[in-house]
C-alpha cells in the first residue's frame, strides 16, 4: 500500500505553516476582548431564584419533570385508599337557610342513634343520644322559628322480618301523631340470594321528629343516619309580609272600583285586581306548603334484610369443563396482570426517556460550554 | 491577564497556523483562534491540575474550528482568494519544496475534516497520538487509524501523484518520488 512519508509530510506542513504570516495585533485584540466588562450601574439589585441561561432552563425542565411525575404518581398511590365517608353537621343557626346534613355510615351495634349538634364533626359510630334539633330563637320580626326537619335512616333487619319492621314503624309514627306518607316493599324469593328491601316515608309533627328518629333506630341495625334541619323563618316572614302588602293593595283597588264610573276604568281596575288576586293565591300556596313542611318532619327509612341468603353451590363440573374454566380464568387473570403492570411500566419508561433526553442535553451543553 | 498573555505568547502562533491548516483560510483561522483563546481563558478553571495544557488548548482550538466549519462557513460566500492558503508561500530557497508543500496543503484541504485535523495535529502541531486523542476526544486507536487513512489518501491524491511523477526526473528537486511515497 502506498503511503505518504511522515517526514515529508511533516516538513511540507511546517514549510506551509511557516509561510503563513501571523496577523498583527491579534494577541492584543484577544487581551482587550478578555478584559472583564465594566460593571453596569444598577438602579435596583435584582436576584433571580432560578439562574438564567442554559442552567436555569435545565432546572426548570427538571422541576417540570418532578411536578409531572408527582402529579401522576400521587393519584396512583391514592387509588388504593378509601375516600372519606362522613360529613356531619348540626342544624342551621337561627336565620340561616343553609341545609346541614348529618351522615354517619358504617355504624356499630343495633340500637345506636345519631346525634347531630351544631358544627359537630363526623364520628365513627352512632352516639347513643338521638339527633336533636335545638329549638331556634324567635325570629327578629317576632315570628316563632320555622324549621324544616328531614332525615333518612338505613336499617338492617333480620332475615324475613321486613313485614314486621314495616308494621312496627307504622305504629311508631301513628303513636307520635304522624302518618305514613308512602311505603314500598320488594320481597325477593328466598333462594335468589338477593335480600328483601323496603322503604317507608314517615311524616311526624316537627316536635316529635327527634324522638321518632330515636325510636326508629331501635327497630333494626342502623347503618346510616342523615338529618337536615333548615330554618325557613326568614322565608316565612317574607311571604307573610308580601301577602299583607298585596292584600292592602287589593283593598285600595276595591275602593277605587266602587268609585269608577266608566266601563274602561272598571275594566282596568278589574284587571289589576285579578293580577293581585293571582299573586296573593300563589304566595298563600307557598306559605301553606312552608307551614306544612315546618309542621311535619319527613323521615325516610330504608329497610334491608340482613345477610344474603346462601346461594346453592353450582353442580360439580366435569374434568374437561373444569379445565376449560380454569384456562379461561387463567387467561383473564394474566391479561388483567398485563394491563395492571403496563401502566406503571409505561410511566417508568416515559420518566426514563425524559431523564435520558435531559441528561444528554445537559451533557452536550456542558461539553460545549467547557470547551 | 498575566496568564493569558503568557498563553498567547506561548501558543498563539502555533494555534493560528494549526487553525489555518485546518480551515484553509487565514481570516477564519484568526477568528477561530481568538474565540478559542477567549473560551479557554473563560473556562480555565475546568483545566484540572496535572492535565496537559497543550492538548487541552488544542482541543479548544479544534472544537472552535469545527464549530466554524459547521455553522458559519457553509453559509458564507466564497472567501477572498488572497486569504486562501493555496496562494501563500514564502519559501524562496527551493522551488521544488515550495511546489510539494503547496500540493500537500492542497491535498490536505481535500481530506475530510476528521482526517485533516489529526494530520495537522500530528505532523504540524507535533502532538503525540495520545495527546491527539485527548484533543479530539477520541480513543488513541481511532487516532492511529485516522492517521493511517489520511496518509493513504494523501498518497493517492492526484496533485501529489503528479508532483512526484513530474519531479522524478528533476535533479534540482530535493524531494524525489521515492522519498515522498514509501
Amino acid at each position: 500500500m502506498t503511503m505518504l512519508d511522515e517526514d515529508v509530510l511533516t516538513d511540507a506542513l511546517r514549510d506551509a505553516a511557516e509561510a503563513i504570516e501571523i496577523p498583527d495585533g491579534a494577541a492584543e485584540r484577544i487581551l482587550s476582548a478578555a478584559q472583564p466588562p465594566a460593571p453596569k450601574p444598577r438602579s435596583s439589585h435584582r436576584r433571580f431564584l432560578i439562574p438564567r441561561g442554559g442552567r436555569g432552563r435545565m432546572i426548570l425542565v427538571a422541576a417540570a419533570l418532578v411536578l409531572v411525575a408527582g402529579g401522576v404518581t400521587l393519584p396512583l398511590l391514592a387509588t388504593g385508599s378509601n375516600p372519606p365517608k362522613t360529613v356531619a353537621a348540626g342544624p342551621s343557626p337561627a336565620g340561616s337557610t343553609v341545609p346541614s346534613p348529618t351522615v354517619v355510615p358504617s355504624l356499630g351495634s343495633a340500637g345506636s342513634a345519631a346525634s347531630s349538634t351544631n358544627g359537630a364533626a363526623s364520628t365513627p359510630a352512632i352516639p347513643s343520644t338521638p339527633v336533636t334539633v335545638p329549638s331556634l330563637p324567635p325570629g327578629s320580626v317576632g315570628q316563632s322559628a320555622k324549621v324544616e326537619a328531614k332525615g333518612s335512616v338505613s336499617l338492617t333487619i333480620g332475615d324475613g322480618k321486613l313485614d314486621s319492621a314495616m308494621t312496627k314503624l307504622t305504629n311508631l309514627v301513628a303513636s307520635s301523631g304522624g302518618f305514613v306518607a308512602s311505603s314500598q316493599e320488594q320481597v325477593t324469593p328466598g333462594q335468589s340470594g338477593t335480600p328483601s328491601v323496603g322503604t317507608i316515608v314517615l311524616q311526624v309533627p316537627e316536635p316529635s321528629f327527634t324522638s321518632l328518629l330515636s325510636q326508629v333506630q331501635q327497630v333494626g341495625h342502623a347503618t346510616s343516619v342523615a338529618t337536615t334541619s333548615t330554618d325557613v323563618t326568614g322565608q316565612y316572614v317574607d311571604l307573610q309580609a308580601r301577602i299583607t302588602a298585596l292584600e292592602a293593595s287589593r283593598q285600595q283597588y276595591l275602593t277605587i272600583m266602587t268609585q269608577a264610573s266608566s266601563i274602561g276604568d272598571i275594566l282596568a281596575v278589574q284587571s289589576q285586581l285579578d293580577s293581585l288576586q293571582t299573586q296573593i293565591e300563589q304566595l298563600q300556596g307557598q306559605l301553606n306548603v312552608l307551614n306544612s313542611e315546618t309542621t311535619y318532619g319527613t323521615l325516610t327509612v330504608s329497610l334491608t334484610e340482613a345477610g344474603q341468603r346462601p346461594v346453592p353451590p353450582p353442580p360439580p363440573r366435569s374434568g374437561i369443563s373444569s379445565a376449560w374454566h380454569d384456562g379461561v380464568g387463567g387467561f383473564v387473570s394474566g391479561f388483567e396482570w398485563v394491563v395492571r403492570v403496563a401502566g406503571p411500566t409505561l410511566f417508568a419508561l416515559l420518566c426514563l426517556a425524559a431523564l435520558l433526553v435531559l441528561g444528554r442535553f445537559a451533557w452536550r451543553a456542558t461539553r460545549r460550554r467547557m470547551l | 491577564m498575566g496568564d493569558l498573555e503568557a498563553w498567547l505568547e506561548e501558543g498563539y502562533q502555533r494555534s493560528f497556523r494549526t487553525a489555518c491548516l485546518i480551515l484553509g483560510n487565514r481570516y477564519d483561522a484568526e477568528e477561530a483562534v481568538q474565540e478559542a483563546f477567549l473560551r479557554a481563558w473563560k473556562f480555565r478553571a475546568s483545566l484540572a491540575s496535572g492535565t496537559d495544557f497543550k492538548p487541552w488548548l488544542y482541543r479548544v482550538v479544534v472544537n472552535t474550528c469545527n464549530s466554524k466549519l459547521r455553522q458559519e462557513i457553509p453559509h458564507r460566500d466564497r472567501r477572498a482568494a488572497e486569504q486562501d492558503l493555496a496562494g501563500v508561500s514564502n519559501i524562496d530557497d527551493n522551488p521544488g519544496r515550495i511546489a510539494l508543500s503547496q500540493d500537500i496543503v492542497k491535498a490536505l484541504q481535500d481530506l475530510p475534516l476528521h482526517l485533516r485535523v489529526v494530520v495537522v495535529l500530528r505532523y504540524y502541531a507535533d502532538l503525540s497520538e495520545r495527546e491527539i486523542a485527548t484533543a479530539i476526544g477520541r480513543r488513541q486507536g481511532t487516532v492511529k487509524s485516522r492517521l493511517h487513512e489520511a496518509r493513504r489518501r494523501l498518497a493517492e491524491h492526484p496533485a501529489l501523484r503528479t508532483e512526484t511523477n513530474g519531479d522524478s526526473g528533476d535533479s534540482d528537486d530535493s524531494t524525489t518520488a521515492s522519498e515522498v511515497l514509501r
